[in-house]
C-alpha cells in the first residue's frame, strides 16, 4: 500500500465513523434542537472526508470531481436545511414573532392568532 | 476485513481495471453506513414532527454518501449523478417540509 492509499482509507474510515456517530447522536439526543446540532458534522466533516478519499483513491477526472461536487452540494445545502428546521420548530413552539415594520403585518400574525 | 482490503487493492493490474473483485473498501464503507439508517429511521418514527424531519434530513446525508460509495465501488462513474441529484432533492423536499411545518402540521 502506497501512503497515498493508506491516508485514503483513514480518511474513508473516519468518514463513515462520524457519519455513524451522528446518527447516534440524533437519535440519542432529546430535542429538536439538540439533535439538529448532528446533522452538521455529518455533512461538514465526514461527507468532506469521504470525498476527499474518493478523490485521492481514484481517478480524479471519473470520480473525484463528482465526489467533490456531491461534497459541496451537503456541504452548502445543510446549513440552510438546519435553519429552516429550528425556525419551524421555533414557530410550532411559540408562534412567529411579531415583525418590526408596520408594512409586515402578513399571515405571521394569523398563524400566532391560530396558535392560541 | 482485511483480505476484502487486498482483493480491492488489486484492482490496476497491467493499466487495466480490474473489477472482478467482488468487494472492495467503498462497498464495505456503504455497508457500515447503511447501518448508520437504523437510528434515522427510528428517529422518524417517534417524536415530535420537527424531530422526526431532523431524522429525514440526516437519513438524506447518509443516502447521498451511500450512493457515492456505491457507485464508486462498482466501477460506474456515471451512477455518481444519482448521488448529487438526491443530495439537492433531499434539500429540496426538506425545505418543503419545514416551511409545511412552520405553518400548518
Amino acid at each position: 500500500m502506497t501512503p497515498r492509499e493508506v491516508v485514503a482509507t483513514a480518511l474513508l474510515v473516519f468518514g463513515v465513523g462520524v457519519e455513524l456517530a451522528c446518527c447516534l447522536g440524533v437519535l440519542v439526543m432529546r430535542g429538536v434542537y439538540d439533535k439538529l446540532h448532528y446533522t452538521s458534522p455529518a455533512t461538514t466533516i465526514g461527507a468532506v472526508a469521504i470525498a476527499a478519499a474518493v478523490v485521492l483513491r481514484e481517478s480524479v477526472v471519473t470520480y473525484g470531481l463528482k465526489a467533490m461536487l456531491v461534497a459541496l452540494a451537503l456541504l452548502i445545502t445543510n446549513p440552510v436545511m438546519s435553519h429552516a428546521i429550528a425556525r419551524a420548530a421555533r414557530i410550532r413552539r411559540h408562534g412567529a414573532w411579531t415583525a418590526q415594520e408596520k408594512d409586515a403585518e402578513d399571515e405571521t400574525v394569523e398563524v400566532e392568532v391560530d396558535r392560541r | 476485513m482485511v483480505v476484502w482490503f487486498t482483493l480491492g487493492h488489486g484492482r490496476h493490474v497491467g493499466g487495466r481495471e480490474r473489477s472482478d473483485a467482488l468487494v472492495n473498501e467503498w462497498l464495505v464503507a456503504a455497508l457500515a453506513l447503511l447501518a448508520g439508517l437504523v437510528p434515522c429511521g427510528v428517529v422518524c418514527l417517534r417524536g415530535e414532527p420537527t424531530e422526526r424531519l431532523v431524522g429525514l434530513s440526516m437519513a438524506g446525508t447518509i443516502d447521498a454518501l451511500v450512493l457515492l460509495l456505491l457507485a464508486v465501488g462498482y466501477r460506474r462513474g456515471i451512477y455518481l449523478d444519482l448521488a448529487l441529484a438526491l443530495a439537492l432533492l433531499t434539500f429540496a423536499g426538506g425545505l418543503v417540509f419545514a416551511r409545511f411545518l412552520e405553518r400548518w402540521g
